[in-house]
């Protein structure tokens, strides 16, 4: 073989030399670290390698003069070139060396192949190989093993495999594009230029617990239903997860819209922004349910949009102040229910002027949560300025007292009452007004009623005729006669809600007597049941304690059935047993959600399918949704 | 008149047809389609629909009944499991699947399971 330019060729040599000290240095990687060889040691003598080659080069350009052409033996290149034993034969090999950088590919192939070829051989490639998801080509796994072996480890010396600078390879050093490793400058421009790829977010599941809790919650809820979300609730919630990405919601029906305010204010995603939304110019009702962030001008916004407006609704309407009533009595809106939660910055004297300038179109007037300002003389303004209200709530109000109930007796148009006060109101009071208003009463509702007593129970019993849903809770005084003559042949059809709870004895030294029967008792229970039992629908008898387990097996024996009952309460019943629930169960074929929380005697009950009794004392949890079939 | 519809011995069969404003057919179990309350009556009525099991839907696009397609058969799956998890909603068709469930009356639980 012809080498013309056999110079700079010979200049490569020695740098083939220090290549095939670093394959070895490769291979040998293990054996060095398992015999505490370090890689300076190593460094020191490669250096020394090199001196001595270029001493060499020195000789041959010397001796290049004389000799123009080599003849390579290929026989003697083929056997592997081992640097240690490099540099005494150098000058005679360095005559040869020209053909060696042609050479070297081959060579270098040829070692890897006796490598590849071990591999092949060795125990951990059976093992690997009979991996069944592994490569099915012996040679790719070969390959891919040798070339795993032949990295540098960390803490040794490596060559950059874009700037062939060396470097300390540590377990930071990425991989070039070729496989090989690169040094540290050359992996940050890298980084760079294509990132790694980020890791994605692990997703948190909550495991079996967070999804059994979920459950629990749903059932409490009440939103617990056996399957799949439906369509519309998913949408909605898909909807409300990217609000800010929706400009209008378009032309969807109203109840739509509503979910999808509801859903919006539970995450409490109402502001300013989303509210635009569900201002349609043509509504004549805007609900509120989480005005929290909305701000003054945001109140006026929706009265400035909806000019039509009825019906409004706000929650949480901590910004609906003088202002606000001021804009709205200055425009042409004319509300028919008003619904305020939380507007505590409502003077007394803008309640009254509001309802003298635009009581007169009011139905319906429902306000939640204020202190000070709603007193018992914007209660006085009603009967006058509102000739045509039917529907009064009051609750948790501090100021309201006996006084203010007086002047609700003068409107005769209300149908439906709700009180709940802070301030003592004397049963007399609801006894006259009941005298006045009660005939034509379909809803009454008395919360927390602490010193309420049986007059006012004969006062329904003779006046009321039309009522539906009653709600007494928390009285201390009323009697169990009193609720037997309440509902002992009275006129009124049967109702459809009632809610009696904690009309109990208060006497923490002995519970368990009760000499005067105070609360509902048995005989009220057994009254009560006979009067509205095949009408109700949502019973609620909560703590209730004195009523004993013969009357809850009376009422519910084996031949009666009350088909509307849907919803029932008996939590802290003492006497409730596991009879007692299967017994309610078979009368009320359409129940679906029967409380006992803190029914001690119940103990293991079968519960029919697709039912749901929360609250039972026992490990299997708060909650068991019915899987037995025998209903 | 499609494969699907009353077979000669009247019994119907277990398949209905729907088909989509731009014409795409989508073959699902009839009992899973039910869901919807529109499709329910509409198959409960003696109608055309009734006797041939396929419904038109001049106002649904494919691609939103496709998914609606898809609900049918995840609700089905599901119906009587507890913890089910949420089916995805591509976000770009949610209104207009919003408008579709309202349309076929899928905003409510069917009263009771014994319905089917």
């Amino acid at each position: 073989m012809l080498i013309p330019y056999l110079g700079s060729q010979i200049t490569n040599q020695p740098k083939c030399l220090v290549v095939f000290s670093e394959v070895r240095m490769g291979l040998g990687a293990h054996f060095l670290a398992s015999h505490n060889i370090s890689a300076n040691q190593i460094r020191a003598t490669a250096e020394e390698r090199r001196r001595a080659a270029a001493e060499a080069n020195q000789q041959l350009e010397d001796g290049d003069e004389e000799e123009t052409t080599v003849v390579v033996e290929t026989s003697e290149l083929s056997l592997v070139v081992a640097t240690e034993e490099a540099s005494p034969g150098l000058t005679t090999r360095g005559r040869r060396a020209a053909a060696v950088n042609a050479e070297s590919a081959q060579r270098k192939k040829e070692k890897e192949q006796k490598a590849i070829d071990k591999i092949k051989a060795s125990k951990k490639f059976q093992k690997r190989k009979r991996e069944p998801d592994g490569s099915d080509d012996d040679d790719d796994l070969a390959q891919a093993l040798f070339e795993q072996h032949s990295a540098p480890l960390p803490g040794q010396m490596g060559n950059c495999e874009l700037c062939g600078k060396r470097f300390t390879v540590t377990p930071y050093s990425r991989s070039g594009p070729d496989g090989g490793l690169v040094c540290g400058p050359c992996g940050k421009t890298l980084d760079k230029e294509n990132p790694a790829p980020k890791k994605k977010p692990k997703q948190v599941t909550g495991g079996a617990v967070g999804r059994r809790r979920q459950v629990q919650s749903n059932i409490l809820d009440g939103t617990f239903t056996l399957g799949g979300k439906t369509l519309a609730t998913l949408c909605i919630e898909t909807l409300a997860k990217n609000i800010d990405l929706a400009e209008d919601l378009g032309d969807l029906p109203g109840p739509v819209i509503d979910k999808i305010a509801r859903k919006l204010s539970r995450h409490r995603l109402l502001n300013p922004t989303t509210l635009s939304l569900f201002l349609q110019p043509t509504a004549d009702e805007v609900k509120v349910y989480d005005g929290a962030k909305l701000t003054v001008d945001d109140f006026f916004r929706i009265f400035r949009t909806v000019p039509g407006l009825k019906k409004l609704k706000v929650r949480n309407g901590v910004h609906f102040k003088d202002e606000v009533m001021d804009y709205l009595m200055s425009r042409h809106i004319e509300l028919d229910d008003l619904y305020l939660h939380g507007s505590n910055l409502i003077s007394e004297a803008k309640w009254k002027e509001y309802l003298e300038k635009k009581g007169k179109s009011l139905q319906s007037f429902r306000v939640y949560w204020t202190d000070k300002h709603f007193t018992d003389d914007v209660l006085a303004v009603l009967p006058t300025s509102c000739p045509s209200l039917t529907r009064l709530k009051v609750c948790h109000n501090q100021k309201v007292s006996g006084d203010g109930v007086k002047h609700i007796g003068d409107i005769p148009t209300l149908r439906h009452l709700s009180l709940d006060l802070r301030e003592h109101v004397h049963s007399d009071v609801y006894v006259e007004l009941l005298s006045k208003i009660g005939p034509n009463l379909k809803t009454l509702s008395l919360t927390r009623a602490e010193g309420v007593d049986n007059s006012v129970l004969d006062a329904l019993h003779t006046h009321c005729r039309s009522l539906e849903k009653l709600r007494i809770t928390d009285s201390e005084v009323m009697t169990d006669a009193g609720f037997a003559r309440l509902f002992k042949d009275w006129q009124n059809p049967g109702l459809f809600f009632l809610d009696l709870q904690k009309c109990r004895q208060l006497e923490a030294a002995r519970p368990r007597e009760n000499p005067d029967h105070v609360g509902l008792c048995s005989d009220g229970f057994r009254a009560l049941m006979a009067h509205s039992g095949k009408t109700l629908r949502n019973l609620n008898v909560h703590g209730c304690r004195h009523i004993e387990a013969k009357a809850f097996e009376e009422v519910f024996s084996e031949d009666s059935v009350y088909e509307e009952m849907s919803k029932m309460e008996i939590s802290f019943c003492e006497e409730v047993t596991d009879f007692v629930v299967g017994s309610i169960f078979r009368s009320c074929p359409n129940l679906r959600e029967l409380n006992v929380f803190g029914c001690m005697k119940v103990k293991d009950v079968r519960v029919p399918r697709g039912k749901i009794l929360v609250g039972v004392p026992n490990a299997r949890g708060m909650v068991i949704e019915g899987v037995d079939d025998f209903l | 008149m499609a494969f699907n519809g009353n077979s000669g011995n009247g019994a119907p069969s277990e398949y209905i047809t729907l088909i989509s404003s731009d014409d795409f057919e989508f073959t699902v179990l009839r009992e899973a389609a039910l869901i919807s309350k529109t499709i329910s009556r509409t198959l409960s009525n003696p109608m055309m629909e009734a006797r041939t099991g396929v419904c038109h839907f001049p106002e649904i696009r494919g691609v939103v009944l496709e998914k609606v397609v898809e609900y049918f058969h995840y609700w089905y799956k599901h119906r009587d499991q507890l913890d089910v998890p949420d089916m995805p909603i591509p976000v770009e068709l949610c209104l207009e699947l919003l408008m579709a469930a309202d349309y076929l009356g899928m905003d409510s639980k069917p009263a009771s399971r014994d319905a089917f």
